[in-house]
């Protein structure tokens, strides 16, 4: 016998939900990348998934002129992209007084709205082909399947995650990061750059971002100006309902998201489900502001 | 002579909507969501004088107080957390309108015609203006007169007790709340004002487009809503004004033959602006010497 | 006046103040010394609510205030001044004392209009009289931020005058200050409490001042109270010299006996 709610079997459901954290690991990241620029200088670089996608559009410019296998073309799409949070850096960081918050702040949307012009401008605004690796792979359990091409999306994604807390947490680079993180003035003292330590944050975000931003081609099939705003959207909001400024949370936040919106895609349809993606971060906001990871109170 | 007075409608429509991000950014405050707020009234004033018959002026205040209503709401909770948070909750919001209208169907059938907002589609036909016979000329002005009352009330709170209130704020929380300010109540009041204004905005724009959808109202016209007073200065509501002025009537009316390349010129004229006018257009030093010279030539007379 | 009862603030593993008690009685000036990171600060900071209470509580005047934001705080008579000096430097020194126009009877009393938009003339007339306090009457149409130290200093505690309060916490009002400015700060003080009838608790690194105007002095260590008494009991008191001091005489004095 089966239970159906609103219309639907648990199996229905199961299936939804795995495909959704599946793909939710490509918000996670950027989120993380969120939080990783948020955490280091204070500002929110609201450029910050347009550079990820503008890697992957870079990666397919590049695949129109020399044939590419799928993994180079990953490879130089997290590259490119990690080129692109330099300059982004250069452009709204570097050079703005840090004691003009709102200045780099709209810089960045300027220059979210830059990229994502420049990017209509070259692909006359058509969604492009964007190459998957195991799209051809089903693996099968009974009525339950996993589409092979997700789970490389998901496994490609921890690899990238689990290679950044390395980089933080295992090298003298990722010390002197955490070190300027928290304490800029006595990191400074100590003899670190802190515009160095900045600007090489910038490179590693973009970077893990670059390959965010093509697994969201590969997995969608697709690469489409639509998507920079949406996936803007949805990796702050992964990083603020996870406790802004935690990795983890920021983890956990876009697996979350990523169940969410298949859930909702499933009950209501495409249109509609980023709608209730929206709805859980005021539900957030409302009840635990300081995210799932956060203390109730981080007012100072 | 019609092209004229379009345009003179857009500079008026855009500046109310500069307006509007300015009250809320003299807080300190960066909100992601006028273009919502702008479509909140576009849509409920459009519905009021194409479904309900209103006329343009109560259909253009009922709209901006739903959307004020609303920014009151959703201030609540997105302004009790750090000033980032609000940001990204504002954007959030705003994307949120947004899909709210591309997923909403109300028409109802008038002398043979489907009239009302049809989701992805858009609002047609919000014809209250060629219905009553306005002329372009006309509508300009009328346009205006709202320009012009918006500004002279936000000039004249400036230099009340609440405009320094609000700045208070802006400059810094914590001594705020020590000389007793309550700090969510002055946030949470200057984006309900926010919010009513650019509610306003978007009646109007309804109106004089005749047509609106969902796309009007993404992140480019959030993205105008807070770059005009930011590029213009938050030292005074006239900086707003010259903003809107440069970049509407220069950048995308002066550089028409540029086509789509405008867009990507808007993105990088803003980083540029940044990085040499951190503070604006108009900003300490530029009021500091205006003042000085109107001084002199008061005492020279 | 103002009691605190098993006070505590952790940060993280440091205990900031660590079940302090400590009562101040009306008409007292108060003070509050102890060396850096003794939790003197914090204590202010617990009292007017910037950040919430591990444990213990405040009241005052009999009422429990405590976790009550600082807006609150403020209506309820407390108002403080800060460390590092917080003015609105974009704003004139009118306006500076202009917002801060929150005391209890000029909140409560009027209506919207006088009280948010023209500033009625009470408001305007309390500006003025807090403009000849501080000596700042030709600089009332000067940004904040432009000012001189000590005039910035003078201003502060004039826009924590503003709201009228019972009791003020003033963090290190003298720092920074010479000798002779901590002459006239003394005076001041004096006037406040003794004409004005204004409580003050006053946290302090500069001897001169505090020895000079307290009437009781509680001293910290480490986020705990180590002595209390009269300004000569706390001067003669073996466990205040060595927190000071340190244990071995010869590691000098880090700000602590500053001159």
């Amino acid at each position: 016998m089966e239970i159906e709610i609103f219309g639907w079997t648990l199996l229905d459901y199961f299936q939804t939900i795995v495909d959704g954290v599946l793909y939710g690991a490509t918000y996670a990241i950027i989120g993380i990348g969120f939080t990783l620029i948020f955490g280091v200088m204070d500002k929110l670089n609201l450029a910050y998934a347009a550079t990820a996608l503008a890697g992957a559009y870079f990666s397919w410019g590049v695949g129109t002129q020399i044939p590419l296998p799928a993994p180079v073309a990953y490879v130089i799409s997290s590259i490119a992209a990690g080129g692109f949070g330099y300059l982004v850096y250069l452009c709204n960081f570097r050079y703005i007084p840090s004691g003009a918050p709102l200045a780099s702040l709209l810089a960045t949307v300027g220059m979210l709205l830059f990229l994502e012009e420049l990017i209509v401008h070259s692909t006359q605004g058509m969604p492009q082909p964007y190459p998957a690796l195991f799209d051809d792979v089903m693996l099968e359990w009974g009525d339950f399947g996993m589409r092979g091409d997700l789970l490389f999306v998901f496994c490609l994604c921890v690899l990238a995650t689990v290679f950044l807390l390395y980089v933080l947490y295992r090298t003298k680079l990722g010390m002197a990061t955490r070190a300027v993180a928290q304490q800029p003035v006595a990191a400074q003292l100590c003899g670190m750059s802190v515009q160095g330590t900045n600007s090489t944050t910038f490179v590693i975000a973009g970077a893990i971002g670059g390959i965010a931003g093509a697994m969201i081609g590969a997995s969608v099939g697709i690469l489409s100006p639509l998507l920079t705003v949406p996936v803007t959207v949805k990796g702050l909001i992964a990083a603020v309902i996870g406790g802004l400024g935690s990795i983890p949370g920021a983890i956990v936040g876009g697996l979350l998201i990523g169940a969410f919106e298949n859930t909702f895609q499933l009950l209501r349809s495409v249109t509609e489900r980023d709608m209730y993606v929206m709805l859980l971060l005021f539900a957030f906001l409302a009840f635990r502001p300081g995210g799932i990871f956060g203390t109730a109170s981080r007012h100072e | 002579m019609d092209f004229i007075w379009g345009l003179v409608q857009i500079l008026g429509v855009h500046t109310i909507i500069g307006l509007s991000a300015y009250v809320i950014l003299l807080t300190g405050q960066v909100s992601m969501a006028q273009a919502g707020f702008c479509a909140i009234g576009a849509y409920i004033a459009g519905m009021l004088t194409v479904l309900a018959e209103w006329h343009i002026i109560p259909g253009m205040l009922v709209g901006g107080l739903a959307a004020g209503a609303l920014a009151c709401v959703v201030g609540f909770p997105a302004l009790r957390v750090k000033g980032l948070m609000f940001t990204v909750a504002t954007l959030a919001f705003g994307e949120f309108v947004r899909l709210f209208w591309f997923n909403f169907d109300y028409q109802i059938s008038r002398g043979g015609f489907e009239i009302g907002p049809l989701g992805g589609e858009g609002f047609r036909q919000i014809r209250f203006f060629p219905e009553n016979g306005w002329s372009t000329l006309e509508v300009a002005i009328f346009v205006w007169v709202w320009v012009i009352l918006i500004m002279a009330i936000l000039w004249w709170m400036d230099r009340s007790r609440i405009g320094a209130v609000l700045r208070a704020v802006g400059e810094d929380e914590l001594a705020a709340q020590s000389v007793g300010i309550n700090l969510t109540a002055v946030k949470v009041t200057a984006f309900t004002i926010g919010g009513f204004i650019a509610g306003l905005g978007g009646g109007i724009y309804a109106h004089y487009t005749t047509h609106v959808e969902h796309l009007n109202f993404g992140v480019l016209l959030a993205t105008f809503a807070i770059a005009y007073p930011i590029l213009g200065g938050l030292r005074t509501v006239v900086g707003t004004l010259l903003a809107v002025l440069f970049i509407q009537g220069v950048l995308v009316e002066g550089l028409r033959f540029l086509g789509d390349l405008r867009n990507i010129l808007f993105g990088a004229f803003i980083v540029l602006a940044m990085n040499l006018r951190p503070a604006g257009f108009i900003d300490a030093r530029v009021t500091r010497a205006l003042g000085r010279l109107f001084r002199a030539e008061r005492g020279g007379a | 006046m103002l009691e605190l009862r098993g006070l505590s603030k952790h940060f993280g593993g440091v205990r900031a103040v660590d079940g302090l008690d400590v009562t101040v009685e009306r008409g007292q000036i108060f003070g509050l010394i102890g060396p850096n990171g003794s939790g003197k600060s914090t204590t202010v900071n617990l009292v007017c609510g910037v950040f919430p209470v591990t444990a213990g509580s405040v009241s005052f005047e009999g009422a429990e205030i405590t976790n009550s934001p600082p807006h609150v705080a403020l209506g309820n008579g407390i108002a403080r001044t800060f460390q590092n000096i917080r003015l609105f430097s974009e704003l004139t020194v009118w306006q500076n004392l202009w917002v801060a126009q929150n005391g209890q009877e000029s909140v409560r009393s009027q209506g919207f209009f006088s009280r948010w938009l023209s500033g009625n003339r009470g408001q305007r007339a309390s500006v003025e009289e807090q403009l000849e306090f501080s000596g700042l009457a030709d600089k009332r149409d000067e940004p904040a931020g432009s000012l001189a130290f000590g005039e910035q200093r003078r201003l502060e505690l004039a826009r924590a005058l503003a709201a009228r309060p019972k009791l003020l916490l003033l963090d290190e009002p003298a720092a920074g200050m010479n000798l002779e400015e901590v002459k006239q700060l003394d005076e001041r003080l004096r006037w406040l409490n003794e004409q004005q009838g204004i409580t003050i608790l006053l946290v302090e690194h500069v001897m001169e001042l505090v020895m000079g105007v307290t009437h009781r002095i509680a001293a910290l260590n480490f986020g705990r109270k180590i002595a209390e008494g009269s300004p000569a009991e706390i001067q003669q008191n073996q466990a205040v010299q060595e927190a000071y001091l340190g244990r071995s005489e010869e590691e000098g004095d880090e700000g602590g006996g500053s001159s």
